[in-house]
């Protein structure tokens, strides 16, 4: 599979110069007050969801920059926050 | 043979021949031959054998679709010889066969194929399994095609990678892919045209018929001079498309001559837009051994006579499916073949313009006819047909039977792009129900064959093409262009006449020898798609990628099951869709290979440099293994180690004490100007990613160095886990900029003052402290008085450039305290003597902070919560039975282990050795160990085992205290005389 990500500095790019993030699931809980399942559930279960959702990529071959793209996992394809394939 | 005369559908020069070798015997061919052209041309008719049966096989198509012409050139394995240009003095061969390819001693499995039956190696060579080494030694021997020379010299191929812009990419490059790439370019976008011929012009290329008043092959020569002459297309011809994936990537790969700068060159392309316009291939007609060299395929016979001038027989027989067979008969018999007798499929729908032209030359004519069987040992003598229902047979002798069932779209880009196919009554193909977004399709891949509309598609497709890039089409008129593009003819399902009997050799697949009587003892298995079939009984897994079987295998079920035309369904078509070079996937090889500023002051003779990740770096200076001059030279005099490849950074602005608390597992708010803080970074999981100092050297601004290994990912990682908070920041990497020297030992002060007259006494710069010095009149230096090797050392970091000078100044300087330049290696002896660990190799992804015993780095009262790692550690401080770190003293008796060798216990494994190395310093053989808990128990016996290859082997060792060397740790504290 081979798509693109727009990357807020540099533009469409293709995805070798990228490197994946993981899924957005905000900035985490308080670490102190975690009981260990709870730690485990955020830093390792991801929802995995078929179909959009906000995900983190890093322009590791370009600028470096960290940011949020929306995608659809099940066709692979940068989408809007809506869903629509941009 | 004679060529035929010169006529302009030719694309041979007759006035230059090449020579080549066919089994070591000379032929002759002509420039703009094809290897199998110039075979067929020199009288070859068995071209190879087949997989698995041995069967003669020769000239069928003439575009590479199946094994039978795939020769060995060179002594590279499997080309295909229908697509590869002849050049002179090329030395070609034929494949799979044993004796000569003529009279091939495992002809006999011909015989064979009742203990053959589909699916037999997966059922019957399992039971017993001891039986299976013994089988598969025979079956390696006789079935399969290409022999892998492993002799062959590979780097005398070129490859090369090209990454091309353009905003529309049409795949083909018949009339309706020139009329797709016309109409986008003259639109104003970039578009790239790739052929997989050498010429454009599709299936325009060789009909004289006449369309419009104007030849067809005519009017291929007038739209390519257009396509060539337009500047914003850019062709690449001889390029097979490999793949259409997600976000239109196109990846092809184009096969170059001796004037090109490569063999094979890769291709991608990103475009805005796709214009499929692959055309179609033909679909065999599937009758009683139907591979017999001397049956080929319409466009096969008719392309030999008008491209290459060659008469493909002396006697033919037709069996079509189609008007585009019809007027082939009539061409060739134009062309002086003796026509005998064309049989038609089809009852009605012929063209009768073609129909009155055949019977003017009374050659006979049967329509609702279908070929039942050709007879020929080598080559076929005589064929039978008779119609569909298997009435009214008859038999004629032939050299030549030129049989097709009709055509077939080539499929594969839409396929691997993701378009749904289904089964379409009308045409009888697969055809896209729904298609990617901003991928179009046009011409024959659409079911079309009339050359207006074939052209008319190709522009719509192109103007659709130029819309998603991004061009105004306002002023054309769509629908009128839509309205133009009528309905294609009507085309039959027949998949073979229902007397055809078992199908004992009526193939299928000619890559595998798949035949209709395999197709059914894999449906007698219980296989009803021909998704599963495919592989059971290996249909369309060879070279040929579907492009035989993948339309008729679905319709050979639909026949023997007799189900209805919506059950059926395409196999899947997958990338890479022709079959590409590995040598050309790996393109240039971009193994980054780097050296730091001292390689040339540390090449000498002796110099071992080895790979350590995209660095090459000094791993010896001699080739004494243990390394005891480089040792000694540490632990007693002076040494100096090139380690510029440490990961050095920067990192400023109000918020950098905050991204250093975030990832490091210490309290940096600790960290001062002048001193340096041993601390580690962790991941989420509590494990160890990274280790390095720390230093303030400003308001905000701090100098970090890390592992060479993390370097690359440092920045990466620290802004990852700030990225929620928009904190103000700046790293800058300096591992590139900045050279760096470890001088070590316990005579290095003086060493160093040689070289500086700044003060580096102990009360200045004591152990774990930093200063900036002037190196005499060259260069100032940060200095950092660290203690990986467990010695007195100070690790100079300087500008990149000054490299090789400060490594000589420091050699001359330290010449007469026998100063010694080390390499890895010695570093790796004394640092394990010490107990400091490298990451990676006394951690595994699990290992954490407390394993490790480095416990005392962790700020547990950080009162921000937010340590990467943190609470990880304090949930493993609470289990049991986790893997530690260990030192170990191995019995000297027992010789030395390897680096990994395994720790167990009641043939339990209980861990692994990490590094162990002889130590002369210590005269002991000592290690460092990652065991499981209850064996990490101050002398505890361990054992260890080994088994490289040489025999097993056993060790016994005792757990003890580390570090091994100074525990104390005073040399590092060296305060010196003053």
């Amino acid at each position: 599979m081979s798509f693109t990500i727009t990357c807020p500095v540099c533009g469409k790019r293709d995805l070798g110069e990228f490197r994946f993030g993981n899924e957005n699931q905000g900035p985490g809980k308080d670490q102190s007050q975690l009981s260990h399942g709870e730690y485990m559930d955020q830093e390792i279960m991801h929802r995995t969801k078929p179909g959009v959702q906000e995900e983190w990529w890093c322009h590791d071959s370009g600028c470096g920059t960290w940011f949020t793209v929306f995608r659809n996992t099940l066709t692979g394809r940068e989408t809007n926050e809506k869903g629509v394939e941009i | 043979m004679t060529r035929l005369p010169q006529s302009d559908t030719q694309k041979i020069d007759r006035n230059s021949s090449l020579s080549f070798t066919w089994q070591g015997r000379s032929f002759e061919g002509l420039a703009g031959d094809s290897v199998a052209s110039a075979l067929y041309a020199s009288g070859i008719r068995i071209f190879g054998r087949s997989l698995k049966y041995h069967r003669p096989r020769g000239l069928y198509s003439l575009d590479g679709e199946s094994a039978n012409t795939l020769v060995n050139i060179n002594g590279q394995c499997n080309v295909r010889s229908e697509t590869t240009l002849l050049e002179s003095g090329v030395r070609v061969k034929a494949q799979n066969y044993r004796g000569s390819v003529e009279k091939d001693q495992f002809s006999f499995l011909n015989l064979l194929d009742g203990f053959m039956p589909a699916g037999f190696f997966y059922r019957s060579l399992h039971k017993p399994y001891s039986l299976w080494p013994l089988a598969s030694k025979f079956i390696r021997k006789m079935a399969g095609t290409g022999v892998l020379d492993t002799s062959d010299n590979w780097e005398d191929k070129k490859f090369t990678e090209i990454y091309p812009n353009a905003d529309v990419c049409v795949i083909g490059g018949g009339p309706a892919g020139m009329k797709a790439a016309l109409a986008a370019a003259d639109c104003g976008l970039r578009v790239i045209l790739l052929e997989i011929r050498s010429w454009l012009g599709g299936n325009y290329d060789w009909r004289v018929r006449r369309y419009e008043g104007e030849s067809l092959h005519l009017r291929a020569q007038k739209l390519s001079s257009l396509v060539e002459a337009h500047k914003n297309i850019w062709i690449f011809r001889q390029t097979a498309v490999i793949d259409l994936s997600g976000s239109n990537q196109v990846t092809a790969f184009q096969t170059g001559s001796r004037d090109t700068a490569y063999d094979q060159r890769y291709i991608h392309v990103r475009p805005k837009s796709v214009v499929v316009a692959t055309g179609a291939i033909e679909r065999p007609m599937i009758f009683e051994q139907n591979e017999l060299p001397g049956i080929m395929q319409v466009g096969c016979a008719w392309r030999l006579a008008r491209t290459y001038g060659i008469m493909p027989g002396k006697r033919a027989v037709f069996c079509v499916g189609d008007d585009l067979g019809l007027e082939a008969a009539n061409d060739l018999s134009n062309l002086g073949l003796d026509v005998k007798t064309i049989a038609d499929l089809r009852t009605e729908g012929h063209d009768p313009e073609l129909v009155r032209a055949i019977e003017k030359k009374g050659i006979p004519f049967l329509t609702g006819t279908i070929a039942l069987s050709a007879r020929g040992r080598k080559q076929i003598s005589s064929v039978t047909f008779s119609s569909i229902d298997g009435s009214n047979p008859q038999t004629l002798e032939c050299d030549l039977l030129v049989a097709s069932a009709g055509l077939t779209p080539v499929t594969g880009p839409l396929n691997a792009a993701g378009a749904k196919m289904k089964f379409d009554e009308h045409t009888c193909f697969f055809l896209p129900e729904s298609m990617p977004p901003k991928v179009h399709a046009a011409g024959r891949i659409m079911g079309m064959n009339d050359p207006v509309v074939l052209e008319n598609q190709g522009r719509l497709a192109g103007l659709r093409a130029a819309t998603d890039a991004g061009a105004d089409i306002s002023d054309f008129d769509l629908e009128a262009l839509q309205a133009k593009i009528t309905r294609p003819a009507k085309g039959n399902k027949i998949a073979f006449s229902s007397k055809l009997g078992m199908g004992r050799k009526s193939f299928v697949c000619f890559d595998e020898d798949g035949t209709v009587k395999s197709v059914r003892q894999s449906m007698d298995q219980g296989f009803d798609k021909p998704e599963l079939i495919k592989r059971f009984g290996g249909f369309g897994l060879g070279p040929g990628q579907s492009g035989i079987p993948g339309h008729n295998l679905p319709l050979v079920m639909s026949d023997l099951e007799k189900y209805s035309s919506q059950n059926i369904s395409p196999t899947n078509i997958r990338s890479p869709l022709v079959p590409i070079l590995m040598g050309t996937v790996n393109g240039h090889g971009h193994i980054l290979k780097k050296y730091t500023p001292m390689k040339d002051p540390q090449t000498t003779a002796d110099t071992e440099f080895i790979r350590t990740g995209s660095w090459m770096r000094a791993n010896r200076f001699s080739d004494d293994l243990d390394c005891v001059k480089e040792v000694r030279a540490v632990r007693n005099n002076a040494a100096i180690m090139d380690v510029s490849t440490l990961g050095k950074f920067k990192i400023f602005g109000p918020d950098s004490l905050k991204a250093l608390q975030r990832v490091y597992i210490s309290d940096m708010g600790r960290v001062v100007p002048d001193r340096l803080k041993y601390s580690a970074m962790l991941n989420t999981s509590g494990a160890l990613v990274d280790d390095g100092v720390v230093t303030k050297t400003g308001e905000n601004e701090y100098y970090l160095t890390t592992s060479s290994a993390w370097a690359s990912q440092a920045e990466s990682w620290i802004r990852y886990h700030t990225r929620f908070e928009n904190l103000d920041f700046h790293m800058v990497n300096l591992t590139d900029t900045l050279a760096a020297i470890n001088l070590a030992g316990p005579r290095s002060r003086e060493v160093l003052n040689k070289i500086t007259d700044d003060d580096i006494s102990d009360s200045v710069l004591p152990y774990m402290g930093y200063k900036e010095i002037q190196l005499g009149d060259m260069v100032q230096a940060r200095v950092l008085r660290v203690g990986f090797l467990g010695e007195l050392s100070y690790e100079l970091h300087f500008p990149a450039s000054y490299g090789s000078a400060i490594w000589e100044r420091l050699l001359t300087a330290g010449a007469g305290y026998d100063i010694q330049p080390i390499g890895l290696e010695a570093q790796n002896i004394c640092r394990m003597e010490k107990g400091h660990i490298i990451i990676g190799l006394e951690t595994e992804q699990n290992t954490n902070l407390l394993d490790l015993g480095l416990g005392f780095l962790w700020d547990q009262n950080d009162e921000t919560n937010q340590k990467t790692g943190s609470p990880a550690l304090g949930f493993s401080q609470k289990k049991n039975g986790r893997t530690k770190l260990v030192g170990l003293e191995i019995n000297p008796n027992d010789g030395i282990p390897g680096d990994g060798a395994i720790v167990y216990q009641d043939n339990t494994i209980m861990g692994h050795v990490c590094t162990v190395r002889n130590s002369i310093t210590l005269d002991k053989v000592l290690a460092m160990a990652l065991v499981k808990e209850p064996l990490a128990v101050k002398g505890k016996t361990i054992h260890i085992y080994q088994n490289e290859g040489q025999g097993e082997k056993r060790f016994t060792a005792t757990v003890v205290p580390m570090p091994f060397y100074d525990p104390q740790g005073l040399r590092l504290k060296d305060k010196g005389e003053a």
